[in-house]
């Protein structure tokens, strides 16, 4: 007797795995576990840097479009929410929806001036966008952004009578909202326009051949991108009380750029993973060195040239490759169609 | 409306402007020359440069001769680029194109540190070359000879790329390479070295552009990304792999913030952005960019 053989449209359908709903709960349960671990400053980075990741992954990883000015969403969503709070007295919602609708705009505008470029194009003029938020706030703003010192004098916040000055009051703060960022970036990957963001990095003449607007579709993602974006800089000002002009600067933009690459770019874990890996590298050799660039960008650099997908796009390859030799191995046995 | 004094402050602000711009210019016609033969945008454009500033630094110091200094400078990092292509560029031809800007990217993030172990966080300042310390004369403006020599070097140095591109084989070779690489690899031609030149070439200039600044500047470890920007939007302005909108677009940064810098010196840094800002607005494929390249 032979054993009972899936049909080929489940075999077919093993291969190319979905990310289930059950990956976003895991997700949630790992880092709901995190502080227990690592030290409670460090998972709230993680967690901070991984919304931002998953924004920028969005974007690089599922439309193939790369931005080297993604610190200029997030510096500005810390700013516009910090000056909320510090100038008009608004309260922490408040603040957090002018951390998310200030990039909001500011993508709006970019991409209407940009986003018709091709891919380098695009990431040379995002990068010089950026840089111009960051010598902007340095000095012909100083007046209201403080320039090289920073904000400071933001009001403490509570949210539910939750002093969110302390650590673990913030992390747990930022953890619900992750999770809900988390189940958010799963629910539009797996909808129609999740599939049209990876149909057009994989061949975008023949999705404009298809007759899908895929100007319209990338000035979109690169919007929702700046949502994410805004909103960890909004969090990053919340936990540090604090934004400083590095926020803007455009190392920010670099950090993205490799820990989304670190974890694995088009990969649903990939920017938290990627995060967490970057962070604690760069917690471990700063502890020997002030000179982490080095190894960091020296990691990079061969990641870029062994693994281009990232850890988890490596694993994710070879849970295929092993799947799909798997099935080939059985494929003998199933009987011929017609 | 002008007085004699007004116009005095203007000529001198488009001689600095111009000093400045011949800097951009060379920086932006290596990334230029680099895209149109590989289509790699080189992030570590200005990493090139800086390491070329603090090949000056050595060299002055050992040989006390600046035109030892400028030639080894060029050397080293041209011999660095061809490093770089040959092993880490090399294996990311036929790949995503967004792989050789990311790797470049990793170098100008880690290069930097390896500068600061070596050489220490302070800047390195290297005297000016004597004979040129001084300023000239002409009527009432007061022109720094160094400045003078920047723009005239610059001018030299690009008559004779001019020249090598246009009259030499290999420049014949490296324009054709340009156009159409397959057509001149079918046509027997190794065009794997010729992009190995055409790398060190870029990154040769690069040097060049951070060795003529040093002087004025001081080589810090800190200045390649901030040369990179401006590389980046000095191409942008021009139009990307185009070698006259690298010198047009040069010159025209150049003066633009000499101006703001008199006018408004808060918006100095900011200036050149807002250029690039309002030629995206008006025409998106750079000045002298040809169109469907962008």
């Amino acid at each position: 007797m032979t054993e009972p053989i899936e049909s080929r449209e489940t075999m077919l359908r093993d291969v190319n795995a979905k990310p289930r709903s059950t990956v976003v709960w895991a997700a949630a349960l790992v880092l709901a576990a995190l502080p227990l671990v690592i030290s409670v400053p460090l998972a709230t980075d993680i967690l901070i840097w991984g919304i931002f990741g998953m924004g920028f992954n969005l974007l690089l990883g599922y439309t193939g479009v790369l931005s080297f000015g993604h610190a200029a969403y997030f510096g500005l969503g810390a700013y516009a929410s910090g000056l909320a709070m510090r100038y008009w007295g608004a309260g922490i919602w408040a603040a957090i929806a002018a951390g998310v609708a200030a990039p909001m705009l500011l993508a709006c505008f970019i991409g209407a001036l940009a986003i018709r470029r091709r891919g380098v194009y695009f990431a040379m003029i995002s990068l010089a966008f950026g840089q111009m938020l960051f010598f902007l706030a340095l000095s012909p703003l100083k007046h209201i952004t403080r320039g090289e010192d920073g904000l400071t004098h933001i009001p403490l916040a509570e949210v539910f009578s939750l002093p969110l000055h302390k650590p673990v009051p913030i992390y747990y703060f930022i953890f619900a909202i992750t999770t809900v960022m988390l189940y958010m970036t799963w629910r539009i990957l797996e909808s129609p326009f999740g599939r049209l963001l990876r149909a057009f990095r994989e061949n975008e003449e023949r999705a404009k051949a298809c007759g899908y607007n895929t100007t319209l579709v990338k000035f979109f993602t690169l919007v929702l991108s700046a949502l994410y974006g805004g909103l960890a800089g909004a969090l990053n000002m919340l936990y540090l009380n604090y934004v400083p002009l590095t926020t803007l600067f455009w190392l920010t933009s670099g950090t993205i750029v490799m820990m989304t690459i670190l974890g694995g770019k088009g990969t649903f874990l990939g920017p938290l993973v990627g995060a967490a890996v970057f962070l604690f590298l760069q917690n471990t050799i700063s502890l020997w060195t002030p000179r982490w660039e080095l190894f960091v960008g020296a990691i990079f650099v061969a990641i870029i040239l062994a693994f281009p997908g990232g850890i988890m796009g490596t694993i994710r390859t070879i849970v295929n490759n092993r799947k799909t030799a798997r099935l080939q191995k059985r494929a003998p046995a199933v009987p011929s169609e017609g | 409306m002008f007085s004699d004094v007004n116009w005095t402050v203007f000529f001198m602000q488009l001689f600095f402007g111009l000093a400045l711009g011949s800097i951009f210019v060379l920086l932006a016609s290596g990334l230029s020359i680099i895209y149109g033969l590989l289509d790699v945008v080189n992030f570590a454009h200005g990493t090139f440069a800086m390491l070329g500033a603090y090949a000056v630094f050595v060299a002055v110091s050992l040989s006390g001769s600046f035109a030892v200094g400028i030639i080894s400078a060029v050397a080293i990092v041209a011999l660095i680029g061809v490093l770089v292509e040959l092993f880490l560029l090399k294996p990311l031809y036929g790949k995503d194109p967004l792989l050789p800007l990311l790797l470049t990217f990793g170098l100008s993030v880690a290069v930097p540190d390896l500068v600061k172990i070596v050489f220490g966080l302070t800047g390195k300042p290297v005297a000016y070359p004597e004979g040129l310390s001084g300023a000239t004369l002409a009527g009432p403006l007061i022109l720094s000879n160094y400045r003078l020599f920047i723009i005239v070097f610059t001018l030299v140095i690009l008559i004779s790329l001019w020249l090598f591109l246009k009259k030499s084989d290999l420049g014949m070779i490296i324009r054709a390479a340009t156009r159409d690489s397959l057509m001149v690899q079918v046509l027997g031609t190794n065009t794997s070295r010729i992009w190995t030149i055409g790398f060190a070439l870029g990154t040769g200039l690069a040097a060049l552009a951070g060795a003529i600044a040093v002087p004025m500047l001081a080589a810090t470890p800190d200045m390649g990304v901030e040369m990179t920007m401006t590389a980046f939007v000095v191409t942008v302005v021009g139009g990307l792999g185009s070698l006259g909108g690298a010198i047009v677009g040069g010159l025209l940064i150049g003066v633009i913030v000499a101006f703001t810098s008199l006018v408004a010196g808060e918006y100095s840094n900011v200036a050149m952005y807002f250029c690039m800002a309002v030629i995206l607005l008006i025409r998106p494929r750079g000045l002298f960019g040809e169109s469907g390249r962008e």
